[in-house]
């Protein structure tokens, strides 16, 4: 079988993976805003028309993912981007694994804060403008894992790959694209959870504001650190010269290195995401109680991010030792 | 859109050693250090109570950077770190901003800024945390809570400088080829300007202030 | 079974489009779900409310279908024009 046709295979197939997984989260996020804007309005229906906004508003930020995964997929259908062998067939499947799975997190994560955010609407319409904007901060950075399945998507795609040697390298693709999509499930999540928690506690407690989107943002920046593991991975598999061999344990090591890293990430994201939910919680509560909030959020992160460090480590060894 | 990866460099060899000048961040960072000290000049300038415009923006800034870092720190250290914060987040909002003004790129789009901007970062925390605790107290930190953790304690610390490099350096990118992707993709004239405000903007303005709160973190986490 | 360059491309193709819907079908059913539930549990509570309340559900499932919908057309545009 030629590589252009084997290719054009891997393009179809990824396209279909790529949107079909891409869905997933978007729809589900969304779902959950409509559900929470519900019980919302029938709460105080004179802000029906506000809270309706701002629900389409939060949805289609919470879109945004999927439109990613969208775009990969339409490359992939109808670009016509050079053929150089069947690495170009790998680095289309790793691309659209990249994408598909890496926009699954942030759809999902990015519904959580806009659903927060109608209900805040209704207990505080006064507080509207600073809920929105805090709304769309935490939304946006959530959305950073996919950006990042994106990038290493979009490298995939677009590189050359006709002066490379095969084998091993075809596992180096797959595994990149898997690396950095499944890392980003954790890390949109936990972000997510972040997100609406601030939300909910600027709409509790109106005056510590500026704290709790300072405790956001570093909540969510930390949640996202086995993304960007999972992306670091993803760079080492795509740009290290790989020694040529036709040895099927080496290309294993690869592409187990990509879905170590990869599956490894996920739980830390999550569980660093309710870490950070609980902290933002407590410090709208206890404005006073900030300083020592934070510091034992960090400390708490810091040993949920430990078995994250230990799947970076092992793929670091399956890459450069073994 | 093959072009995304072409980067215009100045290779020099020297005694042996390559050198190799990312000529397209250098420039871009001179203009973001002209413009920030254009600005730092005109907004001293004739210093009045009742303050002009410039100054206004100018304390504006300062302040509520200075009440950031307190709010992290005590307020003498906070005294101390307040201009390498406030420093490094005007640098960083310019250079984010830098990428919608047309034939400008980010200079935080090539990796080698965020990643050198984190390794100063870091090596001022470590710095600090040995000047006030001594060598003893520093080193015996990695050592806990078990003896066998020190690797895994390095590996974190490490770690730290890659998550903040990483995360910048992925945020713009991502934002320029998406940018750059969906001009290829629609015929709309709408649509660009749009996503090149949303994510020079206002995502360059979010990831200039998370990565400098987390420097002020990571400072402030190494001397307690 | 004859397996050439081209039946295999077609062979892709229809596997991309099944897992493309299929897949994609998840997120829209779980998401639009959800909005019904608590549709209904907030019209329990007011039912005064019950067209207001419904209208904003239908708005909020169109929105959350829309990823559906791009499933949905790539998995035509992969059975039908490649």
């Amino acid at each position: 079988m030629d590589s252009a046709s084997l290719t054009s295979l891997a393009a179809n197939f990824g396209a279909g993976i790529a949107i079909g997984l891409g869905a997933i989260g978007a729809a589900i996020g969304e779902g959950h805003t409509a559900a929470q804007a519900s019980p919302a309005i029938s709460r105080n229906p004179q802000m029906a028309g506000e809270v309706f906004k701002t629900m389409l508003v939060g949805q289609a930020i919470a879109e945004s993912a999927s439109i990613f995964a969208l775009v990969v997929a339409l490359v992939l259908l109808f670009t016509n981007l050079p053929v150089s062998s069947y690495l170009t067939a790998c680095a289309f499947l790793g691309a659209s694994l990249s994408m598909g799975f890496g926009a699954i997190g942030s759809g999902v994560g990015s519904g959580f804060p806009a659903g927060a955010t109608c209900h805040g609407l209704v207990r505080q319409p006064a507080m509207a403008n600073k809920l929105t904007t805090n709304m769309l901060i935490g939304s946006a950075v959530c959305q950073t894992p996919s950006i990042f399945s994106l990038v290493i998507a979009f490298i995939l795609m677009f590189g050359d790959y006709s002066a490379a040697a095969p084998a091993p390298l075809w596992a180096a693709l797959i595994g990149a694209g898997v690396s950095t999509g499944l890392s980003a499930i954790g890390a949109g999540l936990g972000g997510g959870l972040v997100a609406q928690s601030c939300c909910e506690g600027i709409a509790r407690q109106p005056r510590a504001a500026g704290a709790l989107t300072n405790s956001m943002l570093l909540g969510q920046a930390i949640t996202q650190t086995t993304a960007i593991y999972g992306l670091l991975i993803g760079f080492i598999l795509l740009f290290k010269h790989h020694p040529e061999t036709n040895s099927i344990a080496a290309a294993m090591a690869l592409l187990s290195a990509g879905i170590c890293m990869g599956i490894g990430g996920i739980g830390p994201g999550i569980g660093e995401g309710f870490t950070a939910q609980g902290a933002v919680k407590w410090i709208a509560r206890n404005s006073e109680g900030i300083g020592e909030i934070t510091r034992s959020m960090l400390v708490g992160m810091a040993v949920a991010e430990s078995t994250g460090i230990y799947s970076m480590v092992i793929a670091l060894v399956l890459i450069f030792v073994v | 859109m093959g072009n995304l990866g072409e980067v215009h460099q100045l290779i020099l060899s020297l005694a042996g050693w390559k050198m190799v000048f990312n000529l397209d961040s250098i420039v871009m960072s001179w203009i973001v250090i002209a413009v920030l000290l254009t600005f730092g000049t005109l907004a001293v300038r004739k210093r009045d109570v009742i303050p002009h415009r410039l100054q206004v923006v100018g304390e504006l800034i300062v302040g509520s950077l200075y009440q950031l870092t307190e709010d992290a720190m005590d307020k003498e250290k906070a005294e101390k770190y307040g201009p390498l914060v406030v420093a490094l987040f005007l640098f960083l909002t310019l250079s984010n901003w830098l990428g919608i003004i047309p034939h400008l790129d980010e200079p935080t789009k090539d990796l080698n800024t965020p990643l050198a901007l984190g390794i100063m970062g870091f090596v001022i925390a470590h710095f600090v945390g040995i000047r006030s605790k001594g060598w003893k107290a520093y080193l015996g930190e990695y050592f806990q809570p078990f003896i066998i953790m020190m690797p895994l304690n390095i590996i974190g610390e490490l770690a730290k400088i890659v998550s903040i490099s990483f995360r910048l350096f992925g945020n713009i990118m991502g934002g320029a080829i998406i940018i750059l992707v969906v001009s290829h993709l629609t015929f709309s004239v709408v649509l660009p300007p749009f996503l090149n405000a949303f994510f020079g903007l206002f995502v360059g303005t979010i990831q200039a202030f998370v990565f400098t709160m987390l420097t002020i973190v990571y400072i402030s986490v190494q001397t307690n | 079974m004859a397996i050439e360059g081209v039946d295999l491309i077609k062979a892709a193709a229809f596997l991309g489009a099944g897992l493309s819907m299929g897949l994609g079908a998840i997120g829209p059913g779980v998401g639009e779900g959800m909005a019904a539930a608590k549709a209904c549990e907030a019209i329990g509570k007011n039912p005064k409310e019950a067209g207001l309340l419904t209208r904003t559900m239908l708005v909020g499932q169109a929105v959350s279908e829309s990823t559906g919908i791009y499933s949905l057309v790539i998995a035509l545009l992969l059975l039908f024009v490649v």
